[in-house]
């Protein structure tokens, strides 16, 4: 304001200056303390909510033993209740499955496209859209299922009903779809543009490149993708709720009708009386499911970290 | 670190003082509950508004009741009768649960139109629903297996079609279930072998009612307004909104509005049948 | 651009035969554009069979967007026009039907900093081979790849347990040498291969510049003058993208025809 810098120390600093300096002394000296806040209140929160529903899913052992958790029937107001979740566990895995298997190799090939082969113009059509298909509500993924998908399942394979694994997993490599290719995207554009020049220089085609270079360069960042595409799978619950049919029979087939332990919960958890054996039961369903969400971050993690490893 | 810590504990109270303490003063009401009174509380809100603000909420008639017996919601809509326990825990939670009966609601059983199968008894809808009977050819319709269609059992519409026709036992696990009245209709609407059961609301020309009997002597009744009035038809029950001790102010307000003739006619345009014969 | 005459490379030139001195690769007219900014003022030069040019001038001259342009690395770049010709084995592959791919086989790259695949060492000389589908005889070209870099006695003992990244600098840009010679090229463009390196790692890359040369073409950009004097043998003097002079290199450094030559080897700019 008066034309000088903080950096003229020949002249006393002005009132004001004092002040701007002392704030941002001040902003220094706390930013440290200030991010150590945030990431402990994300750590709080994780731990507030992994206690609260191992705790809530504890008592079911009052009325079950632990083995028959993993039994292959769902009755929970039958006389004495079964709280077997087999079945939503298989179908949680069957439906996560089938979602990964089309929405990687679909999510990794578009991402390879929007980022190394693509014009300008039309990678950003397909980014954009890509984007559209991440802010769609998962109602409306949910509606289109169930009135779109479910019905043509079940005419091509000519089934009884289209609500089933298949249907569900269709939906749900939709919705994942976006995730796991801007994420590889992102991945396929950190890899140095050196690599690719190296490539090409020695005679490789664009295609050559993307796939032998750029793609296990890549490795660990697709790997990410990869691993969040599956926690969104994992983890949705009113689109897979509203094509999967939801029979809590045990089934390995993908054209059955499946319940998974996210729509197993959001089924029954209005009508199971807090305090009662079947509201601990569907507790005991989220803590299953947050084991599968921590094993597979885990597994991921070690996998991501020997890898690493052998890349150096 | 310390100051930090007092900063936040404040914000965070002042943010609970908040949710706890509504703006009073407003004439502001609240439902919360069964899927199948909601249209009946959307239409009474509408013709309300502006006198009185009354906000709706589905989540099924069990989380309506849990939610007057904590005392989150003016007013709980429920599909059945309060449970013993229900009653139990809201008396020893200081609340005294009023019920008012505002409809009756009428189970269609419906199933795809191109099913030429046209009447149906209890006894074979138990077979259909333990899981017994899987082919339409045992009821003497076409050779197709039978796509059994539920509600979700947190459901109202779920407990009273257990609790009348199923004698309070379970479906058969190969059932689809389904979370709304919406995907009920849509899916027996697009699937060629399904059978289910809807509130007479939710009847459209995609789909076809069945005449229904308790027993094979009949007689068979198809389900509607006249029938479900005159009690003929067999599948119907009473729908309720429960408030906490008699209805004061705002509240009385909903509820009498309700049980007016012009409330009915509500009930009616929403697809119920009224609790009493409407003058035209 | 239509009526340029379609592109072959058919014929290719005998390997490791005798050289012959008639040019191999000739640059006429080019002038290339980034966008409305001009970075080549029509330069003319060609590049001799069997000996080392030298590509000099101060930063920003357009000695990489040249040496780029020799072998369609520029291809990358979006918004860039190009107008003139170069011909290899007199065909211009900037013709329509010329494969950039087949190019860049045959006039091979050293780029300025190393740049290694994450791979074995092994894999990193095969990677060339492979993709060119030269798959027999797989070790011993890469043995052979190796060794005309200098490398081989040092990696022989770790060719697939080691990452390239687990080599020093020098090594590196050497391992980029055997990756780029494992594939035969006819030409070998390097830009600037030493910028990165210690001056013994770079007297051994000079070194093998020496070598090289006996066998194939090489184009070599350089910003150190010492540096081309000791290894080219013509040189190209670049001045704001116009070829400002290109003679034998002893007659460039001794007796430049042009005052902005002599200016910039005596040290006035740059």
């Amino acid at each position: 304001m008066n034309g000088n810098g903080e950096m003229d120390v020949t002249r006393a600093p002005s009132l004001a200056n004092r002040r701007r300096l002392a704030l941002r002394r001040f902003a220094q000296k706390m930013d440290r303390p200030v991010f150590f806040a945030l990431g402990l209140v994300s750590l709080v929160t994780l731990g507030v909510i992994f206690v609260f529903v191992v705790r809530e899913a504890i008592p079911v052992f009052r009325y079950v033993s632990p083995s028959s958790l993993l039994g292959p029937a769902w009755h929970p107001t039958s006389e004495p209740p079964l709280f077997g979740a087999l079945p939503m566990i298989v179908a949680t895995g069957l439906v996560t499955l089938g979602a990964l298997v089309l929405a990687i190799p679909l999510g990794f090939a578009s991402a390879g496209f929007v980022a190394e082969i693509a014009p300008p113009a039309l990678r950003d059509l397909a980014k954009s859209l890509l984007e559209l298909l991440a802010a769609i509500p998962s109602v409306v993924y949910g509606f289109f299922g169930l009135t779109v998908v479910a019905p043509l399942v079940q005419r091509t394979f000519n089934l009884p009903t289209g609500q089933n694994g298949l249907s569900a997993s269709l939906i749900l490599a939709l919705m994942a779809l976006p995730t796991v290719a801007s994420l590889a995207e992102d991945a396929l554009t950190a890899v140095p543009k050196v690599h690719r020049e190296a490539s090409l220089a020695l005679g490789a085609s664009r295609w050559q490149t993307t796939w032998r270079v750029v793609f296990p360069s890549a490795f660990s960042g697709l790997f990410g993708a990869a691993v969040l595409g599956m926690g969104r799978a994992v983890g949705e619950t009113m689109a897979v709720l509203m094509v999967a049919g939801n029979s809590p029979a045990l089934t390995w087939s993908f054209l059955r009708p499946v319940r998974t332990l996210t729509a197993g919960i959001a089924l029954e958890m209005a009508e199971a009386p807090s305090g009662s054996a079947h509201y601990h039961a569907l507790f005991m369903l989220g803590a299953i499911l947050l084991l599968i969400a921590l094993a597979t971050n885990g597994l991921a993690e070690w996998f991501r970290g020997r890898v690493a490893r052998q890349g150096e | 670190m310390k100051k930090l810590h007092i900063w936040s504990s404040l914000l965070l109270g002042l943010a609970l003082l908040g949710v706890a303490f509504p703006a009073a003063g407003s004439d502001e009401v609240t439902y919360k509950g069964s899927t199948t009174v909601l249209p009946i509380a959307g239409l009474l809100s509408e013709a309300l508004a502006p006198n009185v603000v009354f906000s709706v909420q589905g989540g099924g008639s069990g989380t309506g009741i849990a939610a007057i017996i904590d005392g989150t919601t003016d007013i709980a809509g429920s599909s059945r009768y309060m449970k013993l326990e229900e009653f139990e825990k809201a008396v020893a939670n200081g609340v005294m649960p009023y019920v008012w009966e505002v409809a009756i609601d009428t189970l269609a059983i419906v199933v795809h139109p191109s099913n030429p199968i046209e009447q149906i008894t209890y006894e074979d809808l138990r077979r259909i629903y333990f899981g017994e009977v899987t082919n339409w050819s045992v009821l003497g319709g076409p050779d197709m297996p039978i796509v059994v269609v539920s509600r979700d059992t947190s459901s109202g519409t779920y407990g009273t079609f257990k609790e009348v026709v199923l004698e309070n036992q379970e479906v058969t696990d190969g059932a689809l279930f389904q979370s709304s009245n919406g995907a009920m209709a849509t899916t027996v609407a697009s699937t060629p072998g399904a059978i289910g059961y809807v509130g007479l609301g939710y009847l459209q020309p995609s789909l076809r009612t069945l005449l229904l009997a308790k027993t094979a002597e009949g007689p068979f009744v198809g389900a509607s307004v006249e029938t479900a009035l005159s009690l003929e038809y067999p599948l119907s029950r009473p729908l309720f909104m429960i408030t906490n001790g008699y209805p004061q102010g705002a509240v009385a307000r909903v509820i009498r509005f309700a049980l007016s003739d012009e409330g009915q006619r509500l009930v009616l345009e929403a697809g119920y049948a009224p609790i009493r014969a409407l003058s035209e | 651009m239509n009526e340029r005459s379609s592109f072959s490379l058919g014929v290719r030139a005998p390997q490791s035969s005798s050289c012959q001195v008639e040019p191999i690769l000739r640059v006429s007219n080019l002038s290339l554009w980034y966008g409305k900014q001009q970075a080549l003022r029509s330069a003319t030069l060609s590049f001799p069979v069997c000996r080392a040019t030298a590509v000099i001038g101060p930063s920003g001259c357009g000695k990489s967007t040249l040496i780029r342009s020799l072998n369609r690395m520029n291809d990358l770049v979006p918004h860039l026009r190009i107008e003139g010709e170069v011909l290899f084995h007199g065909q211009d592959i900037y013709v329509r039907d010329a494969d950039p791919v087949e190019v860049r086989r045959r006039i091979g790259m050293v780029f300025q900093k190393p740049n290694p695949f994450p791979k074995s060492i092994y894999e990193n000389v095969a990677f060339g081979l492979r993709v060119n589908g030269l798959k027999d005889h797989l070790d011993d070209r890469v043995e052979n790849a190796l060794h005309r870099a200098a490398l081989w006695d040092e990696v022989k003992d770790h060719l697939r347990k080691k990452s390239g990244f687990d080599l020093s600098g020098g090594q590196q840009q050497r391992l980029c040498l055997a990756r780029a010679l494992a594939v035969e090229p006819e030409v070998l463009l390097m830009d600037e291969p030493c910028s990165a390196l210690d001056p013994v790692a770079t007297a051994k890359i000079e070194d093998l510049i020496q070598e090289l040369k006996k066998e194939m073409t090489i184009v070599i950009v350089t910003h150190n003058m010492q540096q081309a004097a000791r290894v080219s043998d013509e040189t190209a003097f670049l001045l704001l993208g116009e070829l400002v002079e290109f003679a034998p290199t002893e007659q460039l450094f001794t007796r430049p025809s042009d005052p902005r030559t002599e200016a910039y080897i005596t040290g006035k700019f740059g």
